[in-house]
Order: C-alpha cells, then sequence, then structure tokens
C-alpha cells in the first residue's frame, strides 16, 4: 500500500514536472487555394442526392524524431471519417498507428469506401445508412488514398503516423502543437503529395517556437 | 482448348504496366479539366483505352465480326461541359476497328455520342436532352463501358442476332425459317437490342423522390445497327419511342419497366415488301422488366424482356430474353461475375400449314475474373460457353482478355 502511494505521487510528481518542461510550437502553413468542386457527370441517370462542397485545403504538422513519452501506449482510439453530401468528412484526417477509423454512411444513398496505397489496402463495399459503419484500423504508417467507386468525385486522405505529436490545421493554415518533448527535432507540415514541408525546430523547455511553411517567421 | 498467345502477352503487358507511374496518370487525370475563372464552364476529358483479345473455337458470338481470333484495340474519349447549373453536355469519341470488335476491321474513328441537356431544377425532377444518346431502355447501358462492365462482352438480349433483318423482307415463311440453318449474318441481322444502341432525338427524363422515369423519342429502333443510329443516315419518318419507370425502395434495390415500339426495317427494304405496306407497317415492340441489388461486396443485375418483331409474309416472330448477372469482390482488388443469359424463340406458321420456332434458343453462361491494379489500370479474363438448342451451333466456347486504362 505504501508502495502504490509512493509510485502515485512519483508519477504525479513527475508529470506535473513534464507539463512544466514540455515545450510547444505554432504558426502557419500556406495551404493551396481550394481546388474547383468537380462536377458529376451523370451520363445516363439524373443526379441523386445533395452534395456539398468539398473540405477546403488543411495539412497536418508532425514532429519527427522525438524520443516517445515515458507513458507512451499504442494507439487504440476510435474516430470517424463521415461520407456526406457525396464528400469525405474531415476530407483529411491525421491518425496515430493503430488508430481505428469508422466510416459512417451519413447520405440516403450508397457509398463505398476503398483504397489501394501501400498503407492501407482495402475496400468496404457498398454500406448504407442505417448499418453500423464499418471501420478500419490503420496499422502501418503512411498516407492511405481513400475513393468512393460509386461516386468518383470523392477524394479523402488519412495520415498514418508513427509518431504521437502531431496536430491539423485550421483552414487558415494555423496550427500549434503543445506537450513536445525539448530537442533539436524535425517539424513536418503535409498537405497533399506535391505539397509538404519541413524544417528543423529546436524545442526549449517552457517555450512556444514559431515556424512557418514554407520559410523562417 | 489452346491458350492464345495474343492473351498471354496481353497479360504481361499489364503486369509491366500496372506498377508504374501511378502518380503520373493520377495528375494526368486530375490535369485534364477547364474551369472558366468564374466557374461557369468546367470541362472534364476522360477517357477509356481498351486492349481486347478474343479467343474463338467455331464462329463468333454475338456481335463479335469476322471468323476468327482477333485483337481489338479501342480508344475512347469522353468531353463532359457543365454551362452553368443547367447545361451539361458529352461528347464520345471513339478510335476503334468498329463499335462492335471487328466490325470495321481496317479501322474507324467517329463520334458515338453527342448531347445537350437542360436540367431546369437542380433537384433533378426533369431534365431535356437531345442529340445521339444511349436508349433509355433497360438498366444495361449504365454499366456498358469497359470500366463498369464486369464482363468483356454484352449480355445475351443486347448482343446475340437473331435471324430477323432489317434490309430487306423474306420472299415466304420457308426462306425465313431457312436462316435458321446458317451461320449468323451479322452484317443484316438484328439482335433485340443492339449493344446501348446509341440512336439519334430526344429524351426527357429525371427523378421524384423514389422514382426515375425516361421517355425518348428516336431516329430508329432499338435493335437498330450502328449505321443508322446518326440523323443524317436515318431521319424520323419512322420514329421509336421507348420509356423506362424505375423505384428504388431502398438504396440496395432499383426495380424498373421499360418498353420501347418503333419501325425497325430500314428503306432498303421497302421495295420487297407486300404490295400496299410501308415500313411502319412493320414494327418491334418490346417489353423489359430490370432489377438490381447491391450490398458490401456483391452487385446482382437481371432483365428480361419480351419482343415481338413483325416480320412481312411471316406473321410475328416472338421472344424471351432474359439475363441474370452478378459480381462478387473477393479482395478489394479481385472481382468475380457470373452471368447466366438465355433466349427462347416463339413460334410461326411455316407456310405449310404448321407452326415452328422461328430461331434457335440459346442459353450461355459468362464466367470472368477481373483484377483492379490500380484506379486507373484493369485487367479482366472472360470465358463463356452457349449452347444452342439445335444441329447448328454458331458458337460453342469463348475466351477473352481486355486489359483498359482509365484516366
Amino acid at each position: 500500500m505504501q508502495a502504490s502511494i509512493i509510485a502515485l505521487v512519483l508519477a504525479l510528481a513527475t508529470g506535473s514536472v513534464a507539463a512544466q518542461v514540455a515545450a510547444s510550437v505554432e504558426g502557419t502553413v500556406a495551404l493551396p487555394k481550394p481546388a474547383a468542386p468537380a462536377r458529376l457527370n451523370a451520363r445516363y441517370a439524373a443526379q441523386a442526392g445533395a452534395w456539398l462542397p468539398p473540405e477546403p485545403p488543411t495539412a497536418v504538422v508532425f514532429l519527427e524524431g522525438a524520443p516517445l513519452p515515458p507513458d507512451d501506449r499504442p494507439a487504440t482510439n476510435v474516430v470517424q471519417m463521415v461520407q456526406k453530401g457525396m464528400q469525405f468528412g474531415p476530407g483529411l484526417l491525421a491518425v496515430r498507428k493503430g488508430t481505428r477509423v469508422e466510416f459512417p454512411n451519413a447520405d440516403d444513398f450508397y457509398h463505398n469506401v476503398f483504397s489501394y496505397s501501400k498503407a492501407k489496402r482495402f475496400d468496404l463495399g457498398r454500406f448504407l445508412k442505417d448499418e453500423k459503419a464499418p471501420a478500419i484500423t490503420f496499422d502501418q504508417p503512411g498516407v492511405v488514398k481513400l475513393y468512393c467507386e460509386i461516386h468518383e468525385h470523392m477524394r479523402g486522405t488519412v495520415v498514418v503516423l508513427e509518431t504521437p505529436y502531431f496536430v491539423k490545421t485550421d483552414t487558415n493554415g494555423v496550427y500549434r502543437l503543445t506537450g513536445l518533448p525539448a530537442g533539436l527535432f524535425k517539424l513536418k507540415a503535409w498537405i497533399d503529395e506535391k505539397n509538404s514541408f519541413e524544417q528543423p525546430v529546436d524545442l526549449k523547455p517552457g517555450t512556444t517556437a514559431r515556424v512557418n511553411f514554407p520559410g523562417s517567421p | 482448348m489452346r491458350i492464345p498467345t495474343s492473351i498471354l502477352v496481353l497479360l504481361a503487358f499489364a503486369a509491366q504496366v500496372a506498377g508504374a507511374q501511378e502518380a503520373l496518370r493520377s495528375s494526368l487525370s486530375d490535369a485534364l479539366h477547364y474551369q472558366s475563372p468564374s466557374g461557369f464552364i468546367r470541362a472534364d476529358l476522360s477517357g477509356l483505352v481498351d486492349l481486347e483479345a478474343y479467343f474463338i473455337d467455331r464462329r463468333p458470338p454475338g456481335l463479335i465480326f469476322g471468323n476468327a481470333d482477333l485483337f481489338n484495340p479501342r480508344l475512347s474519349l469522353f468531353l463532359d461541359t457543365h454551362l452553368g447549373e443547367q447545361f451539361y453536355s458529352l461528347v464520345q469519341f471513339r478510335a476503334d476497328r468498329g463499335g462492335d470488335p471487328r466490325s470495321k476491321p481496317d479501322g474507324d474513328v467517329r463520334v458515338d455520342e453527342y448531347l445537350l441537356r437542360w436540367t431546369p431544377w437542380t433537384d433533378g425532377r426533369v431534365n431535356v436532352q437531345a442529340g445521339k444518346f444511349a436508349t433509355v431502355f433497360g438498366k444495361w447501358v449504365q454499366r456498358h463501358d469497359s470500366w463498369q462492365n464486369p464482363f468483356i462482352t454484352a449480355p445475351l438480349a443486347y448482343e446475340n442476332v437473331n435471324t430477323i433483318t432489317d434490309q430487306s423482307a423474306p420472299g415466304s415463311p420457308a426462306a425465313f425459317l431457312a436462316r435458321r440453318s446458317v451461320a449468323d449474318q451479322k452484317a443484316k441481322w438484328l439482335p433485340v437490342v443492339w449493344g446501348p444502341a446509341y440512336t439519334s432525338g430526344a429524351s426527357v427524363f429525371g427523378q421524384v423522390e423514389q422514382w426515375d422515369y425516361a421517355v425518348e423519342f428516336k431516329n430508329a429502333a432499338i435493335s437498330s445497327r450502328p449505321t443508322v443510329w446518326d440523323a443524317q443516315n436515318l431521319g424520323w419518318d419512322h420514329p421509336t419511342v421507348s420509356t423506362r419507370l424505375g423505384l428504388t425502395p431502398g438504396a440496395a434495390w432499383n426495380f424498373g419497366v421499360s418498353a420501347s415500339r418503333g419501325a425497325y426495317l430500314l428503306p432498303a427494304a421497302e421495295a420487297s415488301l407486300p404490295v400496299g405496306r410501308g415500313l411502319g407497317s412493320y414494327a418491334q415492340t418490346t417489353l423489359g422488366t430490370d432489377v438490381l441489388w447491391s450490398h458490401h461486396a456483391w452487385q446482382v443485375w437481371g432483365e428480361a424482356l419480351v419482343a415481338r418483331l413483325q416480320v412481312p409474309r411471316v406473321g410475328n416472330a416472338d421472344t424471351f430474353t432474359y439475363f441474370v448477372e452478378t459480381k462478387y469482390k473477393l479482395t478489394p482488388n479481385l472481382f468475380a461475375a457470373v452471368r447466366w443469359n438465355q433466349q427462347l424463340c416463339g413460334t410461326v406458321p411455316d407456310g405449310a400449314g404448321g407452326t415452328q420456332h422461328w430461331d434457335r434458343n440459346l442459353s450461355r453462361v459468362d464466367t470472368a475474373l477481373g483484377y483492379r491494379f490500380t484506379r486507373h489500370w484493369q485487367g479482366k479474363l472472360q470465358y463463356s460457353y452457349t449452347h444452342e438448342n439445335a444441329p447448328f451451333q454458331q458458337s460453342e466456347q469463348l475466351l477473352a482478355a481486355q486489359f483498359t486504362v482509365k484516366f
């Protein structure tokens, strides 16, 4: 009993110190202009269903080379990427390796999700709004491009990361990444296959570094 | 059956190219569009490159022309253009050895489809379109391109030529019945529906809640041959009206009924008609029903058609044809498909006081395996076995391979 109390106190103390010495980084990522929304080329039938515009571009910012926290555990969380208005939402999802992603269909017609990406190859078939959302565990790091075979214009991306230190920008490109270890690491920003950046970042305990992509502040 | 070298070469070629330069092809696919600064005009150019090889053990089945194995390359380009929210146009251009394999063995370049569509309401309740485009009859048209079709050939109803011709009237019932004992005359005879039937005219179609409807007014019958699909080759003196009504009670199901009626004889047949009769005296009337079901890895389609063609000096030649087709995804890349087809022919007076079946009854099973290497490369293998309920067999076994690049 006494040992447990001591361990708890030590853990709390360590966590408190870690929180005090954690570093942060913030800045902006220059995002491309939103792509022109595609049109459904319904050659042989009337268009069915309401169609939402695609999500504006965002980026994933992540720290590479940093040591894992001492209490790090494999990801077991579940997140969702919804299909609504013939779009994936969010269109860009960043998850840690091991995360399970559900793909609920919020439309009144069939959707499908498939990927031929090396990091995860799968096809969920055709599924309905009222069905239990099919899910995939992303167990390999990499970029997984998602498509719907029924609605060819639909595009989604899951960025699967080894590191727990990542964040998604808002639609203005603004990000803030907290709880980071001190040290000299690489900070990367990934927008899509054609647009990714990286910069060295020297993180000091208790301070917030500023890194903009591309270029320096 | 020997495995034709062309099929092996095709498969080897597919394996070589499938893994390479995917990013480049994706970029190309994304780049082939134009949008005006205001967004009012948007044009997308896309296409399919098909390399097909057919190995035929007797005579070619369906709408495969010629008399031997063949290699059939095809380039299809699609230009989809949107003008604002209300106007859409499609142009489909093809370069190949004929719309049906080897129907033009020396090569052919043509515009298969062109249409302008007006959609006054964005919910799609009404669309009006004019041009040269696929028929609204049935449900097969929506998956007739090589990327969507799980098979390489069309269902029996859309490609099996019967002993009825659009070019002349038979001299007697005996002359008509004698056609049963000769090989298919594809330059003269007609199927129930000739492929996608890109005939010319106008249509109105739309979707209202669970219902979808379509009505078209075209220049030629749904059985008509491609040479008369263009309006400059055949006008609207003897038009065909076709319609389809569909119901989608839930996302998994779609039911449809179709009907089509119009003259099927061409002006060349006029001189051979009985005195006092004209081209409009002989109609093709076709009724059809279709069903679609899909869920998870399964897709199932079925269609049944009843057709009556009025044959000069003979009477009504009736036929019933149907198919059931299923596709199953075995893995994210690999799918298998099976289709059962049958056509049964009615009887006509034989001119000697009796009746006889006017054409050979026929059954066919189609099997296919397909593999999608990427979103832009696909390979398919098809094996078909046909049996005709007669001493004469047009075709028995067919082995075909198709490799498709989509951009």
